[in-house]
């Protein structure tokens, strides 16, 4: 961090020197500050700002030096926001060394500069997207060079999550900077960033809108998963857990971001069709007779029949239908066996069962973590994917598990409600199971 | 709102027809100006032309805006306010509505062969307002101005430009307002009020666009094309994915709604059928959009809070139950609803949806409108709805003696002018 603070402010210094002090430098001071407002959200914690627009206008207006001296000016509208010393030098030092970074670019190409412009327009939008591409690729390398001292992200990640989504849409909307500058040289001068706000200003809202929206349906979920558990008081954060844990799965296995997201949908999901099981059977104590029995077997498609409308990956819909297959052919629905159950429901199966046996149940009271993967293990060609097995014990062994909170209603003996999750049961409980463990 | 009605309805609209034709007539009329007077500044034409062809093409819904095609109106508009340097002879009036009538229909062609959505009547409307910004545009831009470097020109063109985009914004709000009131009964001022919100959101975004585009090519030829248009589609992109998050996000409160039909607490379609007739309730009394469709989505949710209870009721009437039972099942679901943390107003308004006029909005300000009318849309639509099938002058007699107690008189009001007008499920 030192290195880089000293070496942003000796460029500054230098850059300085180099420019005169007057209207125009005041107005693109003004312009900065705009940019660097114009704050939108990549992921929840990763911000991004829109302040690579307004340098490109100041390249092609005035020059690298001046960009290079008003890019401070971008950071000031962070300043609000609480955070550590360390982080209040680092990010101004990081971007006057990135627009340096693209000053640089811009110069190589022998960018022009103010009126000129006009004459050259071909040579001017070269140039600037070079000097957007050296910008950011500054930007990206001092980042990645804090975040991998820092050792809390991984560097491979962040450039692949946040980074590279964000490269192409930052160059297509450096066009807009150098229509600003356009526009500014045309006779407008800072008239002209109202022009180019306005535009920004609404990909910015479809932007934030987008996230809002996919939140609002998580939440919406969420609560709904909740009113059906309000059904039995056992099972409830189930799926929430459930959703968690196949999580983590998925991130172990490096699933793709579309089909993570699916996933933890299908988990959270996977007995929204409880719903249409009577709660006088879900609650009923003692063993279950053959017709509710098939009641409860039913729920699987229940659940497709619920959530066939709405627009998921196909996945997510077979993955609720087939999660109680077991790889050897006894499961329900459709009794699958083997590679035929669909992946996620699979991943689903042993997550399912996992939490079901480290929650508290009416008739036991909750297992160990280690105890339960003892079980899992000692199943895992009967009713899992071997494969999963191992690679979700290893997950749990690294990362660890949050089971169900310990203040569920006490274990009564004198009850027997049945969990159709349950693998501690015979074939009364749903899944048939080899390892009645002592409870 | 129930923007998909208005998809889902043939064009069979008085006013539809009357737009169409009108857009139709202006174009034909301003192509055999053109065809008379020759076409000035071709490349330029054609390269707008195009554009408003392409942007036509890869129209869109967003649930909330008319106007589908934004990139389609900021090239037109932008070929509006076209000047000099660049630009010798500006285009006239006449060439401009050619321009743009042509390309748009050049534009729907593909997308009516390719068996997508299209709507003549939308773009006609276009094709409408961008003849009066045109109009505007050239009655106050003196013929001399040009973007020549001087701080003047520039200034006076930018405020011509403005003036030209807000009289195309105008007019198509009072167009769009008026074609409300006719599809959805909605008052004409609280329609015109609607419009002019979005008008200042998103028809500004496209207004400013096409400022920004006319600008560029003026000064810098047709260079400025491309640098406004990637801009404008990576916007669109993002639009596009929030418009398909938002459907997600509304299919899902739909089928969430759906699972009382599943565990057999109401019967198939109610909720459907309520939320349409609360929708009603809400145009005819012109609740603003964000109203509707928190409104909507109550009377799609107001039976949630069923599924705490032991037993269904036969049919899923809930009217039979005792009302301490309702109130009870209304709570638990608003504070199921609350939970979410993104619906807190529809927790409001399910909360209060089945306390007795007498008890609650009469005295309580607090409580919204809304309460009252998924109120009386559940009444109504367990009379008449399927199984019941009460006929609706019975059903409004028996809805009527609740007036003031059970009901809220406004809401009642508006219900018996909705069924005067031919509302059936």
């Amino acid at each position: 961090v030192a290195l880089v603070a000293t070496c942003a402010l000796v460029v500054l210094a230098v850059s300085l020197t180099k420019i005169s002090f007057g209207f125009t430098a005041l107005a693109l001071s003004v312009l900065m500050l705009v940019g660097g407002a114009l704050r939108f959200r990549v992921l929840p914690n990763h911000p991004a700002a829109l302040d690579s627009v307004a340098l490109v206008a100041v390249f092609v207006i005035a020059g690298p030096w001046y960009a290079v001296a008003v890019s401070v000016f971008g950071y000031v509208a962070q300043l609000r926001q609480p955070s550590p010393i360390v982080k209040r030098i680092f990010n101004p030092s990081y971007r006057v060394l990135a627009a340096g970074g693209g000053g640089l670019a811009y110069a190589a190409v022998d960018g022009p500069v103010g009126s000129e412009v006009l004459h050259h327009i071909p040579l001017t939008v070269l140039a600037a997207v070079v000097g957007t591409v050296g910008h950011q690729l500054t930007n990206a390398l001092l980042v990645s060079l804090i975040l991998w001292l820092e050792g809390q992200v991984r560097v491979i990640d962040f450039v692949r999550s946040v980074i590279l989504p964000t490269f192409f849409p930052m160059l297509g909307y450096s066009a807009l900077g150098v229509l600003l500058a356009v526009t500014w040289i045309g006779g407008l001068n800072i008239v002209a960033c109202l022009l180019v706000v306005v535009p920004l200003i609404v990909a910015r809202w479809a932007m934030s809108q987008y996230q809002a929206e996919r939140a609002a349906q998580a939440a919406a979920m969420r609560a709904f998963i909740q009113i059906i558990e309000t059904k039995d008081l056992y099972t409830r954060g189930h799926s929430e857990r459930v959703s968690i844990g196949v999580g983590m799965l998925g991130r172990h296995l490096r699933l793709p971001d579309d089909r993570q997201q699916a996933l933890e949908h299908a988990g959270l999901l996977h007995d929204v069709g409880k719903v249409g099981v009577p709660t006088s059977i879900i609650r009923k104590p003692g063993k279950l007779d053959d017709t509710e029995m098939d009641a409860i077997r039913l729920h699987p498609a229940r659940g497709v029949e619920l959530i066939g409308n709405i627009p998921f990956l196909e996945e997510v819909k077979s993955a609720v239908l087939h999660h109680h297959e077991k790889y050897d052919g006894t499961g329900y629905p459709a009794g699958l066996s083997g590679d035929h159950i669909p992946y996620f429901a699979r991943m689903i199966g042993i997550v399912d069962a996992f939490d079901s046996l480290t929650s508290t149940r009416s008739y036991r009271p909750a297992r160990g973590v280690d105890e339960t993967i003892a079980i899992l293990i000692q199943d895992k060609t009967t009713h899992f994917d071997p494969e999963l097995v191992e690679a979700f014990v290893e997950v749990i062994r690294t990362k660890g598990w949050t089971a169900a909170a310990v203040n569920q209603p006490v274990p009564d003996g004198s009850l027997q409600i049945i969990d159709h999750d349950d693998l501690s049961l015979g074939s009364s409980g749903g899944a048939s199971g080899s390892a009645a463990g002592p409870a | 709102m129930s923007q998909t009605r208005e998809f889902d309805e043939p064009r069979r609209l008085g006013s539809g027809i009357v737009l169409a034709v009108a857009g139709c007539a202006v174009g034909l009329l301003a192509l055999f100006l053109t065809a008379r007077r020759g076409l000035t500044e071709w490349p330029f034409a054609i390269v707008f032309g195009l554009l408003i062809a392409v942007g036509e093409m890869v129209q869109f819904r967003v649930d909330s805006i008319r106007n589908r095609a934004p990139i389609a109106t900021s090239a037109a508009l932008g070929y509006v306010m076209l000047r000099g340097p660049a630009l010798h002879t500006p285009p006239e009036v006449a060439q401009i509505v050619a321009v743009a009538g042509v390309a748009t229909l050049a534009g729907l062609f593909p997308r009516a062969i390719a068996g997508l959505p299209w709507d003549l009547v939308i773009s006609s409307r276009r094709v409408l307002s961008v003849a009066c910004a045109a109009i505007t545009f050239v009655l106050v831009t003196p013929d001399n101005l040009a973007w020549n470097g001087s701080w003047t020109h520039a200034m006076a063109l930018t405020g011509a430009m403005l003036l030209g985009v807000l009289s195309a914004g105008v007019v198509d709000a009072l167009v769009g307002a008026g074609q409300d009131t006719e599809k959805f009964n909605r008052p004409f001022p609280a329609a015109l009020r609607d419009e002019l919100v979005v008008m200042t959101r998103i028809g500004l975004a496209m207004g400013i666009s096409g400022m920004l585009l006319a600008a560029g090519t003026s000064l810098i030829g047709l260079w400025a094309v491309p640098l406004v248009v990637v801009p404008l589609l990576l916007t669109q992109f993002a639009f596009r994915r929030f418009a398909s998050a938002q459907r997600t996000y509304r299919t899902t409160v739909r089928s969430m709604a759906r699972s009382t039909e599943i565990a057999g607490f109401s019967s198939p379609g109610q909720n459907a059928r309520t939320a349409t007739l609360a929708v009603a309730i809400g145009n005819d009394l012109g609740l603003t959009p964000a109203r509707m469709e928190a409104l909507e989505y109550a009377a799609l949710l107001s039976g949630v809070g069923q599924l705490a209870l032991a037993d269904p009721s036969p049919g899923g009437a809930s009217l039979l139950r005792t009302r301490e039972e309702r109130q009870r099942a209304a709570e638990i679901g608003a504070s199921v609803i609350e939970r979410s943390g993104v619906l807190d107003h529809v927790a409001e308004i399910v909360r209060h949806s089945n306390d007795p006029y007498r008890h609650g909005r009469a005295n309580n300000a607090d409580i919204p409108v809304e309460s009252g009318i998924v109120n009386v849309a559940l009444a109504y639509e367990q009379l008449v709805g399927e199984g019941s099938g009460q006929s609706p002058d019975k059903a409004m007699e028996s809805i009527g003696l609740g007036i003031g107690a059970e009901y809220d008189p406004v809401v009642v009001e508006s219900l018996r002018r909705i069924v005067g007008r031919g509302f059936r499920f």
